[in-house]
């Protein structure tokens, strides 16, 4: 091809190339699109897997729990708390004689504590007398 | 060769008329068209510019040229006045080649008019013909109109400066016109220059969450591989959900209670949740019952103790 040719058609070269830029401008587009559309998936499932083991494991990773479990033990008068054994990441306790105002305090605390309630067992033994045995960890 | 002599020092120029001798050429040359090869108008028109005049010379060229020969039409101001020059680009082509020169060959083409100037004095074209300007028009005159012992001036065309010379392919005409060119051109040009904004604008809309995510794992490094976040997941989700559904289930075994509606037992092991509410009559049980069901709680009756349970 000389330069005559090119200058010939010198019109139609330009909207030639034009079209191309338009075309590759278009692919450019599509391609952005597919990979956004690929890892924004991707992107969005890693944020929310990283924010719930987060989450998860600040709930139930059990930090300063042996400290926080005592409390269990002190919301109610001494008498009341016939055993309260504490040992690794484990608790054991019984109560007796539980008002149903004793038995909601122990139970609220419990539920708002982040423990695995393992066993609980909760018996009316006479009038708004109740007794409770729990065992959870952490 | 007679027509060899025309050529300057340098041999880059080359005027073209009819009885010319064949020319071997070995590098680029610039034609000078006499008045052989085109028709010259000049005109005082009202026009400011160049594609203004191109526009309407066709129309001035009517009356004189043969509108079944398909012409071209080169505009260029001289002096106050526009000249309009047009040719038929395919009599050039065939003519150059009859005389051996090749289109490639041709870099430029000019008009003997625009030597104007320069040829008010006659130069020596051919036994048949002189160029002169005539009243300001570059004319072919026979050799026999002239005196015989006339003297002729040999003519430097490497010395005189030429404007607006038109190139061979220029001149044939395209397909698409300029004006279409430009429209076309221009809107292509745009769409694509609003593709490629808005690829950038979708690329950098996931920039934020990849910034955010970078964010997360500077802080918790260890969660960078998926297999250790699948196996805290795999660790932690069925004790969250477990969990939080026995709590669940206390809350609501706890609003079946009233004082009509008393807690005898309850029970979480393993993974069941029971209790056994004793009430006051059987309107009241009926409540319960339904709250119950209402809850997802499976209930049995015995006389006015109601048991309910749930599958954790």
């Amino acid at each position: 091809m000389n330069i005559m040719t090119l200058q010939r058609y010198k019109n139609e070269i330009i909207l030639l190339l034009t079209i191309l830029f338009a075309l590759f401008a278009f692919i450019y587009k599509l391609s952005a699109n597919s990979y956004v559309q690929e890892n924004q998936t991707m992107i969005q499932k890693q944020v929310a897997e990283i924010n719930t083991i987060s989450n998860l494991k600040g709930q139930w990773g059990g930090k300063n729990m042996t400290n926080r479990v005592k409390t269990l033990k002190t919301l109610v008068t001494a008498s009341k708390v016939k055993s309260f054994n504490k040992k690794a990441k484990k608790l054991i306790a019984t109560y007796r004689n539980l008002t149903a105002n004793d038995l909601n305090k122990v139970t609220n605390k419990l539920i708002n504590m982040p423990v695995q309630i393992v066993t609980l067992n909760i018996n009316k033994n006479g009038k708004n007398q109740y007794s409770m045995e729990l065992t959870c960890k952490w | 060769m007679l027509t060899l002599s025309l050529m300057d020092k340098n041999n880059n120029r080359l005027f073209i008329h009819k009885d010319m001798e064949p020319v071997t050429l070995e590098h680029s040359v610039e034609i000078i068209l006499t008045p052989q090869f085109y028709t010259f108008i000049r005109e005082d028109l009202d026009v400011k510019f160049t594609y203004q005049a191109k526009q309407i010379a066709a129309s001035l060229f009517d009356d004189y040229i043969d509108s079944s020969i398909n012409y071209q039409y080169h505009v260029n101001k001289c002096n106050e006045q526009w000249c309009f020059f047009a040719y038929n680009i395919e009599e050039i082509d065939q003519f150059l080649e009859s005389i051996g020169i090749e289109k490639h060959r041709v870099s430029k083409i000019y008009f003997a008019q625009q030597l104007n100037d320069e040829l008010e004095e006659p130069i020596y074209l051919s036994e048949k013909n002189i160029l002169q300007t005539i009243d300001g028009i570059v004319t072919l005159i026979p050799t026999r109109l002239m005196e015989a012992n006339s003297d002729y001036k040999p003519l430097n065309l490497s010395e005189i400066k030429l404007n607006s010379g038109i190139t061979m392919g220029a001149s044939l005409d395209s397909f698409i016109s300029l004006k279409e060119t430009i429209i076309l051109g221009s809107l292509f040009f745009i769409l694509g220059t609003i593709f490629i904004t808005e690829g950038n604008r979708i690329k950098s809309s996931i920039y934020s969450e990849n910034q955010k995510l970078n964010e997360l794992l500077d802080k918790n490094p260890k969660y960078t591989s998926s297999l250790l976040r699948k196996s805290i997941l795999e660790k932690y989700s069925p004790i969250d959900k477990k969990e939080r559904k026995k709590r669940q289930s206390i809350k609501e075994i706890s609003k079946f209670l009233s004082t009509k509606s008393q807690l005898q037992s309850l029970t979480i092991e393993k993974n069941m949740i029971v209790a056994t509410i004793q009430t006051s009559d059987s309107t009241i049980s009926k409540q319960v019952m339904t709250h119950a069901k209402a809850k997802k709680f499976r209930s049995t009756s015995n006389g006015l103790d109601i048991k309910v349970e749930k599958k954790l």
